[in-house]
C-alpha cells in the first residue's frame, strides 16, 4: 500500500511522542502497541480496493493530517438529556475521572487503571478488538493516549447509564473504552461523540460480558458534518450473557462503524441495532459481525436508515455460524428510507453457516415514503410537511424503541425530527 | 355547497371523466351510482385532491371557493372529508396521534384552540362507542392489521371526529357484511345535519336502503347519464346497468 508508506512518518512521530509520554506503561501493552503500529503500517488506511471498504474509500485520510495534526476541533453542545443521570464522565482533554456510580462498579481512566493493575487489565485491554486484520483498530491501539475503563465486579448492578462524552481534543480523537462486566453484573454505557470542525476521530470500544452478565451499550455519533468518524465496537460474550448495542449515526461527513460480538458460550443473546440518518453529502457505513461460535445463542439485528439529499448509506451484516453452533437463532434486518431521488444505499447481508440445525433470517429493504399514506394523512388535514415528518418518524420508531434509556430515546427522536425538513411534495 | 361544472379529467392521456355536473346543497345526500370503470372513484379522488389526475376542463367550487386550487389538507380543513374505498395502513403512527394531529390542524385553520390530550380522548370515546369499535383501536397503528370492516367503520369514526361539512363516501359499503353495513349506515345517518352534505358513491343499491338519498345520479363512461330521486336506485337494482349502452330512453321504457 504505497499510499501509506509514503505517509508513515507522521504516524511514527505520533507513536514516538505518545510512547514518551506514557513511558511507564507495562511492557505487555507497549508490545501490543508496537505490534499494532506495525500492522497498521502494513495494512494502511483502507481504500475501496479493499472489499470491506468497497463503498467507503478513506484514501484521503491516509496522510493522517486530520487525525494527527494540530487539534482542529471545537466543543459541541453536550447532550443535555443525560446530565444528572449517573456519571457523566468527560473523556475530553483531561482524563480526570474516577468514580463509583454503584458499589462494585468503577469508572477510571486507563492510565489510572494501569497504575493500579494487578494483572487483570492485561486479559482484556487491546485483546478483545483484534487488530491483526483491522487497520483502524490497529491505529487506535498504537496511538490512544488514554481512555476509559469501566468495570462491574461480580454481581454488581448499575442500571443508571454511565455517560462518556467524547468531545474535542487530541485524546478524544483516539477514543478508547474498555467495558468489563464480570459474572452476573449489569452495566449500561452511553458514549457520545460530538465536536465541531474538520477532523478525523478513530475510536475503539471493547466489551467483555462475563457469564450471565448484561451490557447495554449505546453509541451516539453526532460529529460535525465536516468530520470523519471511524469506530470499532467489539464485544466478547461468555455463556448466558446478554449484550445490546445501539448505534446512532447522524453526524460526520464520512462515518464508518464496525460493530461486532463473539458469542463464545452457550445461551448468549445479543442485539445489535442502529439508526442512521444522513443528508447532504454524508456517507454512513455500518459493518456488523456476529460470530455464533457456540450452540443455543440468539442474535437480533435491526438497522434502519433515513437518507436525504445526496447521502449514501452502507450496511453490511455478517453472521458466522460455526460448526458447533447448533440451535442458533439469528435475525437480521436492514431497512432504508430514501427521502430524495439522489440518496443511495448499498445493503448486504453476509451469512456463513457451517452448522445444520439453525434458524437464520435476514432481510433488507430500500424504499421511499409511501405516497398513498402521505395523501391519506393530508386528506385528514395534516400538512404536507407534517405528513412527511410523521411518516419519517414512523419509519424510525421501532428502531428508536430499542434504545434502552427512555430519556435518550426521546432525545434521539427529537434529533431525528430536527434533522429533516422534508421538501413539500 | 359543492358545484361540479363540466368536469373533464384524464389519467395518462385517457379521459376518465368527460363532463360531470353535480350540485350538492347543504343538508342533502347525493348518491352516485354506476358500473365498474364509470369514473366514480376518480370523481372522489379528484374532489379530495389526490395527485396523478389531469383536470382538462370544468371547475369545482366548494363553499364558493375554487376547490381544485386547494392542497388536499386545505380541502380537509375547509370541511371536505373523503371516506376511502381502501383506507391506507400507516405503520408506526397510532390512530390517536393521527386523529389528534388532524383534528388540531383543522381547529387551528378554523381559529379554534387545539384540543388537549385529555379532552381529545373523552371526545374520541364519545364518538367511537356507537360505531361498535373497541376503544383500544386508538392505540393501534392507523388501519394496520384492521379487517376490511374495521377499516370502513374507522373511516366513519374519523368522519364523526372531524365533523366535515361535506362528506364523500367512496364505496364505503364494499366488503361489508350486512351487520357492519347497518352499523356504518347508522353512524352516517347520525351525522346528517342541515348544514352538512353527503356524496355517497356506491355500486349497489343496498347501502341506499339504509342511507336514504335525496338525489341519485348514474355515472357511466365518465358522465352523469341520469339523475332522479331514490326510486332511480331501485330501478337500477331491478334492471342493472345494461340499459346504459342503449341510452337512458331504454331505462325510461323499462320503468314504465
Amino acid at each position: 500500500m504505497a499510499a501509506v508508506i509514503q505517509h508513515a512518518s507522521p504516524y511514527l512521530e505520533r507513536f514516538g511522542a505518545r510512547a514518551a509520554v506514557s513511558g511507564t506503561e507495562p511492557r505487555w501493552l507497549s508490545e501490543r502497541r508496537e505490534l499494532a503500529l506495525e500492522r497498521f503500517l502494513r495494512l494502511g488506511v483502507p481504500t475501496s480496493r479493499d472489499e470491506e471498504y468497497k463503498y467507503t474509500d478513506l484514501r484521503r485520510l491516509s496522510d493522517g493530517r486530520l487525525l494527527l495534526g494540530p487539534v482542529s476541533m471545537g466543543n459541541a453542545r453536550e447532550p443535555a438529556h443525560l446530565s444528572g443521570q449517573a456519571v457523566a464522565a468527560r473523556a475530553g482533554d483531561g482524563m480526570a475521572l474516577a468514580s463509583e456510580p454503584r458499589a462494585g462498579v468503577s469508572v477510571r481512566s486507563i492510565s489510572e487503571a494501569l497504575a493500579n493493575d494487578d494483572g487483570w487489565l492485561r486479559a482484556h485491554l487491546a485483546s478483545i478488538a483484534g487488530f491483526e486484520g483491522h487497520a483502524l483498530c490497529a491505529l487506535n491501539t498504537a496511538l490512544f493516549e488514554d481512555g476509559v475503563v469501566i468495570r462491574a465486579q461480580r454481581g454488581a448492578d448499575c442500571p443508571e447509564p454511565i455517560h462518556l462524552a467524547f468531545g474535542a481534543g487530541n485524546l478524544a480523537r483516539h477514543a478508547r473504552v474498555l467495558i468489563v462486566a464480570e459474572r452476573g453484573s449489569r452495566v449500561r454505557v452511553v458514549e457520545t461523540y460530538a465536536s465541531r470542525g474538520t477532523y478525523w476521530r478513530n475510536a475503539v470500544t471493547e466489551i467483555h460480558a462475563g457469564e450471565n452478565a448484561r451490557v447495554d451499550h449505546v453509541r451516539a455519533q453526532l460529529e460535525s458534518e465536516d468530520a470523519f468518524h471511524t469506530g470499532v465496537v467489539q464485544a466478547e460474550q461468555r455463556r448466558d450473557s446478554r449484550v445490546t448495542s445501539f448505534s446512532l449515526s447522524f453526524g460526520a461527513l464520512v462515518a464508518r462503524n464496525d460493530i461486532g460480538t463473539r458469542l463464545g458460550g452457550t445461551g448468549c443473546d445479543c442485539a445489535l441495532d442502529g439508526l442512521y440518518a444522513v443528508r447532504g453529502r454524508q456517507l454512513v457505513d455500518h459493518h456488523t459481525g456476529i460470530d455464533h461460535a457456540m450452540p443455543h445463542c440468539h442474535s437480533h439485528q435491526l438497522y434502519k436508515g433515513v437518507l436525504d439529499g445526496r447521502a449514501r448509506g452502507v450496511f453490511n451484516g455478517k453472521i458466522f455460524v460455526r460448526q458447533d453452533a447448533q440451535k442458533t437463532d439469528a435475525v437480521q434486518s436492514n431497512k432504508n428510507l430514501l427521502l430524495s431521488d439522489s440518496a443511495e444505499v448499498n445493503t448486504k447481508p453476509q451469512l456463513e453457516i457451517d452448522a445444520n440445525d439453525v434458524k437464520c433470517t435476514h432481510g433488507a429493504t430500500v424504499g421511499q415514503l409511501d405516497a398513498d399514506a402521505e395523501f391519506y394523512l393530508r386528506s385528514r388535514g395534516i400538512g404536507a410537511r407534517e405528513a412527511r415528518h410523521l411518516l419519517t418518524y414512523a419509519f424510525a420508531a421501532d428502531a428508536l424503541d430499542r434504545v434502552c434509556v427512555p430519556s435518550l430515546r426521546d432525545h434521539f427522536e427529537a434529533l431525528l425530527m430536527a434533522r429533516f425538513t422534508p421538501g413539500v411534495g | 355547497m359543492l358545484q361540479v361544472n363540466s368536469l373533464r379529467v384524464s389519467v395518462d392521456g385517457k379521459q376518465i371523466l368527460s363532463g360531470v355536473d353535480l350540485d350538492v346543497q347543504p343538508g342533502t345526500v347525493h348518491a352516485v351510482m354506476g358500473p365498474n370503470g364509470s369514473g366514480k372513484s376518480t370523481l372522489a379522488s379528484v374532489l379530495a385532491g389526490r395527485e396523478g389526475y389531469s383536470i382538462d376542463a370544468g371547475s369545482v367550487t366548494f363553499k364558493g371557493q375554487d376547490l381544485l386550487e386547494m392542497a388536499p389538507e386545505v380541502r380537509a380543513r375547509e370541511g371536505l372529508f373523503l371516506a376511502f374505498q381502501y383506507p391506507v395502513e400507516v405503520p408506526g403512527v397510532t390512530m390517536m396521534y393521527f386523529l389528534r394531529e388532524a383534528l388540531n390542524a383543522i381547529r387551528r385553520h378554523r381559529g379554534l384552540e387545539e384540543m388537549a390530550a385529555g379532552d381529545f380522548l373523552r371526545f374520541a370515546r364519545q364518538k367511537i362507542g356507537p360505531l361498535g369499535i373497541d376503544p383500544g383501536m386508538l392505540k393501534r397503528a392507523v388501519n394496520e392489521g384492521f379487517s376490511g370492516g374495521e377499516k370502513k367503520r374507522c373511516e366513519v369514526f374519523q368522519m364523526a371526529m372531524l365533523e366535515p361539512s361535506l362528506a364523500i363516501l367512496d364505496e364505503t359499503d364494499s366488503g361489508l357484511d350486512i351487520d357492519a353495513l347497518k352499523v356504518v349506515s347508522k353512524g352516517v345517518n347520525g351525522l346528517r345535519r342541515a348544514d352538512r352534505g353527503f356524496v355517497v358513491i356506491t355500486h349497489y343499491q343496498r347501502l341506499l336502503e339504509y342511507i336514504v338519498p335525496d338525489r341519485v345520479h348514474v355515472l357511466a363512461d365518465g358522465r352523469i347519464v341520469e339523475s332522479g330521486d331514490r326510486t332511480l336506485a331501485l330501478d337500477l337494482e331491478r334492471h342493472g346497468y345494461g340499459w346504459i349502452a342503449e341510452g337512458p330512453a331504454s331505462l325510461a321504457a323499462a320503468r314504465l
